[in-house]
């Protein structure tokens, strides 16, 4: 094709099914969001664990780093490929026009997201194949993983810009310092700067409770200082060789019931700061995408809304339960108390979660339910109307994740929670914490993508890649919505 | 005749003997003494130097404000002119409304510094509970003499503050609407408004808070200075902590109170607080003072348009130090949580800042063996950082 | 009876004398301080002027010079009243002063909402909180309307508001 022939092809959206194109879209870019997410956290997770280690001669936090860097490596190996079959095939080919219009408005933000790739790619292999050989260097190896960090951070902090560009444009306004400071780009940033490490906490939380399970698995008893219940040895060698391997395994439960509580703390500390910055968050689309909000949080995506909340109030009382078995199985001061905050916490989750019984606007919700009791299915309440009823629940909600973080550090910190004996109950805890936070990105990904349907660039670019200027009015919105 | 015969003496003599009778009827060197020759830690000086800083920049407070006081006019037809005066007619005016207003921002500062500096080395505790209390009623003391202050000039950004503050009391439940009448001396914001802030700036709140200083350094005298808490190589309540105790009470001059030999607290080392530590405190006085007198000088202070209610276009924006508190407006939700949300919330947040010491009782005094009030406390700590970069997002994008 | 002793008797009187002071002082010193409790506020009409030429849908912003009605006299100070035509024929003259902190609230003809810059509270055309913080909506000027000579329709203000805020 001649370069004349390029130019008069014009650019026009590749024929095919919105729907299916917008599934394949949704489903690369979530599976992507979650793989480059990790990545972010994770590297955040081994420098803190490995300087932890330097500092204190700490053996575990060494381990964990390690095992953060491998993993890291290989899911960066596969994640790397669903990055490029995201751009070059689902980007470029099925919303070409779209993408190219993004390209060239955030060029010079995606040109430094480019290289800041390359540099992780670097630094991610260089400290993978050194790590033994660097562990003589280990200052040495802490700043390569700091630079990785900076790589990794600012790629996400790029992209966000991007993202937050397509919710926000800000008018329509390209100048780059207004796409990098346009409204949304800031809390966006922070919120899942947050989520990040909360998410590889949770990862890491996974890997601690599965492992746990899997070495406890043919026990009965899972308790790991009576080596009796092993089963009945023939000979003194045997017995010996028995003790030995015994007491191997031992100390990998050891290890592994360590990593899931060291990566509970993360993902349960870090998630208390989310419904703040969410909030917040929230504010802000409200002030500069009203349309988009509206659907959010009036409109047909409320209902998906209310299942973020369930798995947010889910983390915080599966984080107490677990606290709870910690402090019970070491008979820790103060146990009971972990068990009354995880009550506490349902209660609080399930005030949030008061669906607006199914309405699909706002106007509607008000209509069907605004003037009657909630005793009479309606939504006033002693307390107020809806919305303020849910912010109280989501205040004591972070109050009660919050005194229950605090309570077990503290008794960690006392020597009251022992090492050993955990219980399987716990490491379920954190198993299915890792699972809610993964499913909390997944929905929170479908709800922002969707909140600003009909549009790709809110206000500028329609789902069918036609460019427009036309944001629509809040009221507008709410006279065509009956 | 007595002054006759005293007359005829020689100069130094003259002097001495001088010196001697009003030492003898006042105690002056005796108190002089009491005031210098006391024991300080020997490490931290520079971060106790804090709280001396504290003390120079509110008494640099005094004085700048006393000097302004000789123009301004608390009056809505006149404080905005009094002050355009001074701006466009006397420079020399305008560096000391420059100085107030920088020794305001750097006096917030470090106050707050000086309070991270004595929650991280859990100085507030067992028996310096009430030293923490009076210094963080202080601390919201300058903030309200900050806010106050803010509101004084009657340009448009006094305004809109003055017209935002005196609104916030009328979501506190019952009585709220009472309060902000009260203060504003009506409905709306109006003359009596402008008057009634002055005398709070002026009389009110300088006057409880010279009251709290008095008790501030009184007992900081009393208990003597924590310091740090390397300063302690042994755990608190042992055997080492005793000694370190007699040690300290054998010293010369005696540290710091008779209560020591009850286990309380004491650092290990001591210098002289003078000249060791006063050193210190006026090296970082000297340096936070020419700040302010330099930046009173280049930048000053601003003084917007006068006060107009009917503006269609000005944007209120707050003072830096209250960026958080007004992002926290917006992010609560609408009535009735307001009352709720801000003062439920803020009012919580701040009892537990005054009652840290009845919160915060075991004798453990390194922050990781802290978490407790650690935890929380980075809490609250992102809490403010967060909201003050989204007030600053915010309003870059309005 | 137990006899009072000539020391219990000075104490009591100290502290009586104290008592009496502190009643003296207080009642003054409350009253003058809750006055404001009590005053009126003085009202006034206010003439705005002809509002025939606001297009309707198109909030309007008239600026009027209304007395303080408060406090020791001083010259009347500005406000804005928004004139608002919906196409139902109704007429409002809403107040700008912002429900949730009484900041000045301005159209926002690319949102389609009244927006206060403090703290970003949202009205709809109406007058209606929509969004952010205010807690209520709008509240309108006590208002009233009459024809001049030139038949035109002259609106006028009180300096008060239909709903306390």
């Amino acid at each position: 094709m001649s370069p004349r022939l390029l130019l008069a092809s014009p650019l026009s959206p590749v024929s095919g099914n919105i729907v299916t194109n917008g599934v394949l879209v949704a489903v690369v870019a979530l599976v992507h969001i979650q793989i480059a997410a990790f990545l972010t956290g994770s590297s955040t997770l081994a420098l803190v664990s490995e300087a932890v280690s330097m500092a204190r001669g700490d053996e575990r936090h060494g381990r964990v780093a390690h095992m953060l860097v491998k993993g890291q490596v290989y899911i960066f190996g596969f994640g790397s490929a669903v990055a490029i079959f995201f751009l070059t095939f689902v980007l470029v080919g099925l919303w070409g026009v779209f993408w190219t219009a993004l390209q060239q408005i955030a060029f010079w933000v995606l040109v430094f997201e480019a290289v800041m790739f390359v540099t992780e790619i670097v630094l991610l292999y260089s400290l993978y194949a050194n790590w033994e050989r660097l562990q003589g260097h280990r200052r040495a190896r802490l700043g390569m993983m700091l630079l990785l960090n900076v790589s990794l951070w600012w790629q996400m902090f790029l992209i966000d810009v991007v993202a937050s560009f397509m919710l926000t444009p800000n008018g329509g306004d390209v100048s780059i310092l207004n796409q990098i400071l346009n409204p949304t780009n800031l809390p966006l940033t922070i919120h899942r700067t947050i989520g990040n490490v909360a998410w590889a906490g949770a990862v890491v939380a996974f890997v601690g409770g599965f492992n746990y399970l899997r070495l406890t698995r043919r026990q009965r008893e899972p308790s790991p200082d009576a080596p009796q219940s092993m089963q009945p040895l023939r000979s003194i060698g045997a017995m010996a060789a028995g003790h030995l391997e015994w007491e191997a395994r031992r100390t990998e439960i050891l290890h592994w019931e360590w990593v899931a509580h060291w990566g509970v703390i993360w993902a349960v500390a870090m998630t208390l700061l989310q419904p703040w910055v969410g909030y917040s968050y929230a504010k802000e689309i409200q002030l500069h995408a009203y349309g988009a909000w509206y659907t959010m949080m009036f409109g047909d995506l409320s209902n998906v809304f209310l299942v973020q909340i369930f798995l947010l109030g889910s983390i915080f009382t599966l984080g107490s339960l677990y606290f709870w078995r910690r402090m019970v199985r070491s008979g820790a001061a103060h146990a009971r108390r972990q068990l009354l905050l995880a009550v506490g916490l349902i209660l609080m989750t399930l005030l949030a979660v008061q669906p607006a019984w199914f309405a699909p606007t706002y106007a509607a919700a008000i209509a069907s339910a605004g003037n009657r009791a909630w005793w009479d299915g309606g939504l006033l309440n002693p307390v107020g109307d809806f919305i303020p009823f849910k912010a109280a629940a989501l205040i004591g909600m972070v109050l009660l994740g919050l005194w229950s973080v605090t309570s077990y550090l503290a008794a960690v910190s006392r020597g009251h929670v022992k090492p050993g004996g955990s219980g399987r109950g716990a490491q379920r805890a954190a198993l299915v914490i890792g699972v809610a936070v993964s499913m909390m990105m997944l929905v929170m990904g479908v709800i922002r993508e969707h909140s600003r349907q009909p549009y790709l660039v809110n206000g500028e670019i329609t789902l069918h890649q036609q460019i427009t200027n036309h944001a629509p009015s809040p009221t507008s919105l709410q006279q065509s919505q009956p | 005749m007595i002054v006759s015969r005293w007359l005829t003496r020689p100069l130094k003599t003259r002097l001495r003997s001088g010196m001697e009778w009003f030492d003898d009827r006042t105690g002056a060197t005796e108190l002089l003494h009491k005031g210098l020759y006391e024991a300080v830690p020997r490490k931290g000086g520079w971060a106790y130097a804090l709280g001396s800083a504290t003390l120079a920049l509110i008494l640099l407070q005094l004085f700048s404000g006393i000097f302004l006081l000789l123009d301004y006019v608390p009056s809505v037809n006149d404080a905005f002119n009094s002050l355009d005066y001074l701006r466009s007619s006397d420079a020399f005016g305008a560096w000391v409304r420059g100085l107030h207003l920088w020794g305001s921002y750097t006096l917030i500062f470090v106050i707050g510094l000086h309070m991270v500096r004595t929650f991280l080395s859990a100085s507030y505790k067992r028996p310096r509970e009430l030293n923490w209390m009076t210094g963080a009623l202080l601390f919201f003391l300058v903030l309200g003499l900050a806010i106050t202050g803010a509101m004084l000039p009657w340009d448009e950004a006094a305004y809109w503050t003055t017209t935002v503050v005196t609104n916030i009391p009328h979501y506190i439940p019952v009585i709220g609407d009472g309060i902000r009448t009260l203060w504003r001396g009506g409905d709306f914001v109006g003359p009596i408004t402008l008057t009634r802030t002055f005398a709070i700036h002026v009389w009110v709140l300088p006057f409880l808070m010279f009251s709290l200083i008095g008790a501030h350094l009184y007992l900081l005298r009393r208990h003597g200075e924590f310091g740090a808490w390397v300063n302690y190589d042994t755990a608190p309540g042992e055997e080492g902590e005793r000694q370190i105790a007699e040690r300290i009470r054998h010293a010369e001059p005696p540290y710091p109170t008779k209560r020591i030999s009850r286990r309380y607290a004491a650092p290990s080392e001591t210098v002289p607080f003078f000249p060791d530590q006063i050193f210190k405190d006026m090296a970082l006085s000297t340096v936070l003072i020419a700040v302010i007198f330099v930046m009173g000088l280049i930048s000053g202070a601003p003084l917007d348009e006068a006060a107009n209610p009917a503006t269609l276009s000005y944007v209120p924006t707050p003072e830096w130090f209250f960026l958080p508190l007004d992002q926290f407006l917006v992010v609560a939700p609408t009535n009735p949580l307001i009352a709720i949300g801000v003062f439920g919330v803020l009012g919580f947040g701040a009892a537990l800042m005054v009652l840290l010491p009845f919160i915060d009782r075991s004798p453990e005094r390194r922050p990781l063996r802290r978490p407790e009030v650690i935890v929380p406390a980075l809490f609250m700590a992102f809490t403010v950082i967060f909201f003050a970069v989204l007030g600053i997002n915010r309003l870059y994008n309005l | 009876m137990k006899q009072l002793t000539r020391r219990e008797m000075l104490i009591r009187g100290t502290g009586l004398g104290m008592g009496l002071v502190g009643v003296m002082l207080s009642v003054p010193a409350v009253g003058f301080l809750l006055s404001p409790l009590f005053l009126k506020q003085k009202l006034s009409w206010v003439t705005v002027g002809p509002i025939d030429h606001v297009p309707v849908n198109q909030p309007t912003p008239m600026i009027v010079q209304v007395p303080v009605g408060t406090g020791y006299s001083t010259p009347p100070v500005q406000r804005v009243v928004y004139v608002v035509k919906t196409p139902d024929g109704q007429t409002r003259a809403l107040s700008n002063i912002c429900t949730h902190m009484q900041c000045d609230v301005h159209w926002d003809p690319a949102l389609g909402n009244f927006l206060c810059p403090c703290h970003g509270g949202l009205y709809d055309i109406e007058g209606r909180n929509v969004g952010g913080p205010p807690p209520q909506p709008l509240p309108q000027w006590m208002h009233r309307f009459r024809t001049d000579d030139q038949g035109r329709t002259i609106l006028e203000i009180e300096n008060k508001l239909d709903e306390s805020i």
